[in-house]
Order: C-alpha cells, then sequence, then structure tokens
C-alpha cells in the first residue's frame, strides 16, 4: 500500500473533487451534456391532463426524427416549474428553452433584459398569430430602453363560465333561461341557490368565485368583472395607469361590491377565501357550487376520459355564445394568457432552441399540438380555429372556448403594457379588497381606494 | 556563526516546532496526515454545501432597498406578528407537554411502551401528508371535523381556516401535535440518565411527587430542557410545512410567517432577492439564539 503524505493527501483530495465536479456536472447541469451542437434542453411545464405531456412528446419526437437533432425535455409540475425557473433565472443555469410558467415571467425577465430576442422565429409565422398573442410575446427592455419580441407563442387560454345543468334544472330552472347581460347572468345562479336551499340542499352554492388571495384565479376573475362594468381602461397599450380614470374607479368599485358582496351574502361557498387554483376545480366537480368562472376548459376536459356523461350532458361551457353581455348588452372582451416558448440569455444552443420553435410553430404542429391535448388550451392562430377538432358539433364545449378565447373580442393580460401589473396580481391587490367587503365588512369605495393606493405605490418602482 | 546565534538559532527552531505541533494537535507524522484526510471531505461539503449558501443569501439580501420594500409591503407586518405568536406559543406549549408526558411514560408497564408507540406516530408519519389531511379535515364545508360535529350534535362548525386566528391557531396545534412526541423522547431520555440512586436518596429524604420533581427531577432536566427549547425556535423560525399546508398562508394572507413569506416573495412575486431578505429579517433573533445555544452546548456539562 502506498504510503499517505500530506501531499498525497491534498493531490488525492483535490482529484476528487474535480471528479465529483465533472460527476455532478454531467449529473446534474443539463448544459454540458448539450456541449454538442445538435441537442437542447426544454422545460415545460406538466399538463392537466396525461394527453397534454403526450401531445407535446409527440411534437418533441415528430422534431428529434426530422431535424435528427435531440432535445433533452424536462416536464415538471405546474408549481415546481415556476420554483425551477425562477431559481435557474437567479442563478444563472439556464436552459435552452422555457415556458413563460409563471405567464408574467416573460415581462418580469425581459424587463432585465435576460432574454434572447425571437422575432425572427416569430416572423415566420407572424401573419398567421393572433394579434393578442402577438403583443403579449413582447416586453419591455429596461436596459435597452425598447420593447422587444422576446416570446413565441404557443398556446393561449381563456376564462369561461362553467355550469352543472343538473343542478340548474333540479332549481327548476333551465340553461337557456340563462340572462345574456353580466349582472342579471350571475344573479341568475343566486336564484338557483335559492331554490335548491328551499328543496333541502344544504351545501350547494350558487357561485364559484374565486374570493381568494392565491394564485391566479382571484385576479381573472376580478379583471373580467372589470372589465365587464367599463374598467378596460385601467392601464392602456402605452403602459400608463389610469387609476383617476371615473370610469376606471366606478368599474373597480362595481367589481368590489358584486364579488365581495355574493360571498358575504351567502352564494360563494365560504371556503373559497381559502382557495387555491386547484380547489375551485375541485370544489366544482364536487358540486359544491353551480357554476365556476375559471380558466381554460381543464375542469371539462378532466372528466372526459372517466366521466363522459358528464362531459357530453352534464357541464355546460359558456364562452361565445354564453359568455354574458356588458350590463348595455354589448360583447365584453375576453382577457388572453398566452403560453410563450422563451430562449433565455446565457442558453448554450441558441441556434437549435430557435430551430425547435420554428418547427413548433408551424401551423400543422401547433395546431395538433392544442389538439392532441383535448383542447384544454386554445391555439394562438385563427386559421385553426376552423379545423374540424374545434367546430365539432357533438362537442359540447370547443366550439365556444375557441369563439371566445380566439375569435371574438379578446385583449392581452395588463402585465403585458406594464410589468408592475403582474405584481399588482401576485402581491393579490384586488382580492384584498374583495375579501374586505366579503368578510371585513368594509364597504367598496375604502377598499377600492386602499387598493388604488397600493397600485400606485407598486407601479411607482416600475418607473421605465 | 557565534554560539550565542547559534543558541538562538536552536530556540526559535524548537519554537517553530512546539508551534507546529500545538497546529497539528499534538498529532504526529502519519496520524496527522490520515486527520487530514478524514478532515477535508468535510471541509469541502461544509464550504460548497453550508458557507456557499449562506455567503451567497447574505449577499442576495445585502440590499438596502430590499428591506425598504419588503417593510413597506402590508403582510409583512402580520407576518411578523405570525411568526412572534408561533414561536412563543408552538415551542413553549409543545416543551411543556413533552415535559409532563415525559414523566407519564416514565411509569412501569407493558401497556406503557405500547402507548409510547403509539404516541410516537404523528411524528413518525410523514409530515406534508399529514397537513394536508388536517387542511382537509378543516375545511369548513364538507371537513371531517364539521361533518362529525353536524352529525352528532347538528350543529355548524366554524369555517376553521377562513378566519385568520383560528387558522393561525390550527397551525400551531398542528405543529404541537406533530412535535411534541420527538420532544417527549428526548426529555424522556433525559429522564431515564438521571441516576437511581439520587432518586432514591430524595425519596428517602422525603422529596417525592411533586417536590421531587420541583427540588431533584427538574433542575437536572433543566440544562436539557433549555437546550431543546433553543434548538426547537430554531427549527421553528426555519419551518414552513405547517403554514403552506394547514392554512396555506391565508385567509388573505393573514397567517403567512416569515419563511413562508420569503417563499412567496421569492416564487410568487418572482422576486427572489426580496425572499431572501424576509428570510434575513428574522437573523436579529437567530443569532442570540444560537450564540446562546452554544455558550450553553461549551459551558454547561450535561447534568442527566
Amino acid at each position: 500500500m502506498a504510503r499517505l503524505t500530506r501531499r498525497s493527501v491534498l493531490r488525492g483530495s483535490a482529484a476528487l473533487g474535480a471528479t465529483a465536479l465533472g460527476t455532478t456536472q454531467i449529473l446534474g447541469f443539463p448544459h454540458v451534456a448539450k456541449a454538442a451542437a445538435t441537442t437542447a434542453s426544454v422545460w415545460f411545464p406538466q399538463g392537466f391532463v396525461q394527453d397534454e405531456d403526450v401531445a407535446l412528446r409527440k411534437a418533441v419526437g415528430d422534431y428529434e426524427k426530422a431535424s435528427g437533432n435531440k432535445i433533452e425535455l424536462s416536464i415538471t409540475p405546474f408549481a415546481p416549474e415556476r420554483q425551477k425557473i425562477i431559481a435557474a433565472l437567479t442563478s444563472g443555469v439556464v436552459p435552452d428553452m422555457m415556458i413563460n410558467n409563471p405567464a408574467e415571467i416573460l415581462q418580469i425577465y425581459g424587463w432585465q433584459d435576460r432574454w434572447v430576442d425571437v422575432s425572427d422565429v416569430v416572423e415566420t409565422q407572424k401573419a398567421l398569430f393572433s394579434e393578442t398573442a402577438l403583443v403579449s410575446a413582447q416586453a419591455y427592455n429596461n436596459v435597452t430602453k425598447k420593447r422587444g419580441m422576446y416570446g413565441v407563442p404557443l398556446r393561449a387560454a381563456v376564462v369561461p363560465c362553467h355550469i352543472w345543468r343538473p343542478l340548474v334544472e333540479k332549481a327548476g330552472l333551465k340553461i337557456e333561461d340563462i340572462p345574456k347581460t353580466w349582472d342579471a347572468y350571475f344573479d341568475f345562479f343566486k336564484k338557483v341557490q335559492d331554490n335548491l336551499r328551499k328543496q333541502g340542499e344544504r351545501k350547494v352554492y350558487g357561485l364559484g368565485f374565486q374570493v381568494t388571495a392565491n394564485g391566479v384565479d382571484p385576479y381573472n376573475l376580478f379583471m373580467a368583472f372589470l372589465v365587464a362594468y367599463g374598467g378596460q381602461n385601467i392601464v392602456t397599450r402605452d403602459g400608463k395607469l389610469h387609476l383617476d380614470d371615473p370610469k376606471v374607479k366606478q368599474a373597480a368599485i362595481k367589481a368590489t361590491a358584486y364579488i365581495g358582496g355574493a360571498y358575504r351574502d351567502g352564494y360563494v361557498p365560504p371556503s373559497a377565501i381559502n382557495w387555491n387554483d386547484a380547489d375551485d376545480n375541485n370544489a366544482f366537480h364536487a358540486k359544491l357550487m353551480v357554476m365556476d368562472v375559471d380558466g381554460t376548459l381543464s375542469t371539462e376536459v378532466a372528466v372526459k376520459e372517466k366521466y363522459p356523461e358528464q362531459y357530453f350532458k352534464d357541464m355546460v361551457t359558456h364562452g361565445v355564445p354564453g359568455y354574458p353581455n356588458d350590463n348595455q348588452g354589448k360583447p365584453v372582451p375576453s382577457i388572453v394568457g398566452i403560453t410563450q416558448g422563451m430562449v433565455p440569455k446565457g442558453a448554450k444552443n441558441v441556434a437549435v432552441a430557435k430551430e425547435f420553435l420554428r418547427y413548433f410553430i408551424q401551423p400543422k404542429v401547433i395546431g395538433e399540438f392544442v389538439e392532441l391535448g383535448l383542447g384544454r388550451w386554445l391555439p394562438v392562430m385563427p386559421s385553426l380555429a376552423k379545423s374540424p377538432f374545434w367546430q365539432d358539433p357533438k362537442d359540447p364545449h370547443l366550439r365556444g372556448y375557441v369563439q371566445q378565447g380566439l375569435l371574438g373580442p379578446t385583449i392581452p393580460d395588463y402585465y403585458v403594457f406594464n410589468l408592475a401589473m403582474a405584481e399588482v396580481r401576485n402581491q393579490h391587490v384586488f382580492s384584498l379588497a374583495m375579501i374586505d367587503v366579503a368578510k371585513e365588512g368594509v364597504k367598496p369605495e375604502p377598499a377600492v381606494d386602499k387598493a388604488f393606493k397600493r397600485i400606485e405605490e407598486i407601479f411607482a418602482k416600475y418607473k421605465a | 556563526m557565534n554560539g550565542t546565534s547559534a543558541v538562538e538559532v536552536s530556540r526559535f527552531a524548537l519554537r517553530r516546532r512546539a508551534l507546529s505541533r500545538s497546529f497539528r494537535g499534538g498529532l504526529k507524522g502519519g496520524e496527522y496526515t490520515w486527520a487530514l484526510a478524514f478532515v477535508v471531505p468535510y471541509v469541502a461539503v461544509f464550504l460548497a454545501f453550508v458557507a456557499y449558501p449562506v455567503v451567497y443569501g447574505l449577499w442576495m439580501g445585502s440590499d438596502a432597498s430590499l428591506y425598504r420594500e419588503l417593510f413597506a409591503d402590508p403582510i409583512y407586518q402580520s407576518s411578523v406578528v405570525n411568526t412572534a405568536l408561533y414561536l412563543a406559543l408552538g415551542v413553549n406549549v409543545k416543551m411543556f407537554l413533552a415535559l409532563l408526558l415525559s414523566g407519564f411514560f416514565m411509569r412501569p408497564g407493558w401497556w406503557m411502551k405500547v402507548l409510547l408507540l403509539i404516541f410516537v406516530l404523528p411524528w413518525a408519519v410523514p409530515q406534508i401528508s399529514t397537513f394536508i389531511s388536517i387542511h382537509w379535515m378543516l375545511n369548513g364545508e364538507w371537513g371531517f371535523l364539521n361533518n362529525v360535529l353536524y352529525k352528532l350534535f347538528h350543529v355548524e362548525g366554524p369555517h376553521w381556516l377562513n378566519d385568520r386566528w383560528t387558522a393561525l391557531g390550527a397551525v400551531i396545534v398542528s405543529h404541537i401535535w406533530k412535535w411534541t412526541p420527538f420532544w417527549t423522547l428526548i426529555l424522556l431520555a433525559g429522564r431515564m440518565a438521571i441516576p437511581l440512586e439520587i432518586r432514591d436518596t430524595a425519596r428517602v429524604d422525603g422529596a417525592t411527587g411533586l417536590r421531587g420533581f420541583v427540588h431533584i427531577t427538574f433542575p437536572l432536566l433543566a440544562n436539557l430542557y433549555l437546550i431543546c427549547t433553543l434548538l426547537s425556535t430554531i427549527f421553528l423560525l426555519g419551518d414552513f410545512n405547517a403554514v403552506t399546508f394547514v392554512s396555506g398562508g391565508g385567509p388573505a394572507n393573514q397567517t403567512h410567517v416569515l419563511a413562508t413569506l420569503g417563499i412567496r416573495d421569492a416564487f410568487e412575486i418572482a422576486n427572489p432577492r426580496l425572499g431572501v431578505a424576509a428570510v434575513m429579517s428574522a437573523l436579529p433573533m437567530v443569532i442570540p439564539l444560537v450564540i446562546i445555544l452554544m455558550r450553553k452546548l461549551r459551558t454547561a456539562e450535561v447534568q442527566v
């Protein structure tokens, strides 16, 4: 046995350290493995139903066959992926392509000049994308002091209404009886609840409003009401905030009053105040409430395979038609969230990542991707809405959903115009106003005043 | 070279050798090399997984403007209050119960061993799944607890997680339920280590029951109890499982503690530096605790 000396130990330790470092690089950091010019690492969030992941794997597999390149695909559940992405961007150890999860991450890190410009990729299909998708792909870069195209639109989502037909009918009413204007539409479900209570239904609520300060649902709900009440210009396309606009303030007060009031008056499940994004889906499936206002068709596609009767007969999706008009009878534009593919600066193989995205956004590929995922997500090209899948007369949900989110009047989310709105959303400023009214007995006006004060503070941080 | 300088040189050499020996901890030749071989991996792991993350964290949270932003967040103040309550009640109630229960489990009998086995189950089962179960049990509409209340007494139970104080109470009780068995076992081990002769002598002198506890058992356990309390406080400051999975920080972000606020700021607000600052703001409390703990461990003899 060789004699152990101090030098040999130190040399051995250094060698051991180097080996360990090499091993961790190989095992833990994909960017080393993709040193070959034909490999790119791609991060996607896991689908709500397995079909979404199958659709993604197929698209990736088809690309690999077509190009000869290799994609190291990482599919992670929604919430951990969000953390993984933020950790990656903070540490600088980034993949070659990722998805904007959370959605506003495109704008947050675009502000910090952390994305590779992908306008050349988008350009290949630019004429086919919806205007909302293209606008949502942009972000203000606070380093270059101009807006850039940092996202490649891949799929979209909108917020329709989901209704249990059997509960409406049990209350002695019909789906066809549901009014077409905003307040009357939601008041209808209060009547459904009242009728059901008279029949001894102890735990069924009319409205599945997410009066909570968790997740993205409460913001989506509030913004749908704000837009319906005329507050669409809270932030204009130039990024300016308009809290001093009386129409915006009035709309915010009405939205806060209606949602908070519905909770206070007992038309919303009490536990809604502590829901996360999945809880309203679960509560809806448990028939705790008659209707839910929730993004995507996740509620419906979750039961399609196991309970086809629920999908085809019992559940009603109110996209367009069905989604209520404003109180004057005019259509209400829907806020559309766009999933974007992005290439972070520091990516080792930008060329393959861009080539993969160019392949992915070909109409045939991107169209098949959303269709194989059961249509939970919408396509981002209006021409794709005409496919037999989306126009299937036997499917009770898809046509209305695609009409609402792709063909009807749509607007991008407000953080696209000003990044500060992302923080307003994530700090749940409007949720707190709704909860103040719902639970703390605060009047809508002071609740909105408090919210507006906080919004102004947040916007002050994002002066370009 | 004259004689004086030769003496000086040899003195210098002796001093150097003594210093070197002292540096080597009295180890010689191969012993020292082996010691080095065992220490180097530990030092490497310590640097990589302890020193680096701590320094990186300090660097991330070093910007004063982060703290201005943090203090301006309305949720921060309530999170500080929640953290204080969580620590004060969670640690002290748990440790006091553990102290009492450790005495109870000193009783002889085979059934006591069976009872102890059942008692430690909450600690043995995975905490996340149990906290999620508690969250569901407390659901106001369809939760187990309110259903039992309704079935047995036709009483509509409160919505436990809809009110700040009941939700925070649920978090604290869940923590106590989960961790009391662990600390009971530690204190039980401490009690068992008290020499039988001391207890017998005390008993002969009339120190039985409460007097025996006050004058014999507790003084001998005091150091262990204090160290356990300090350790538990440090553990609890960094704990976010109970809050995240029992109350979710709700309602309306009213039950966040600093650890969960840090996670929220880092990943929901997508501002990791602010998240680090939220956790760093607990340092003024952590550092004195660690110093007291270290002093206690260094100076106090184990009394049990």
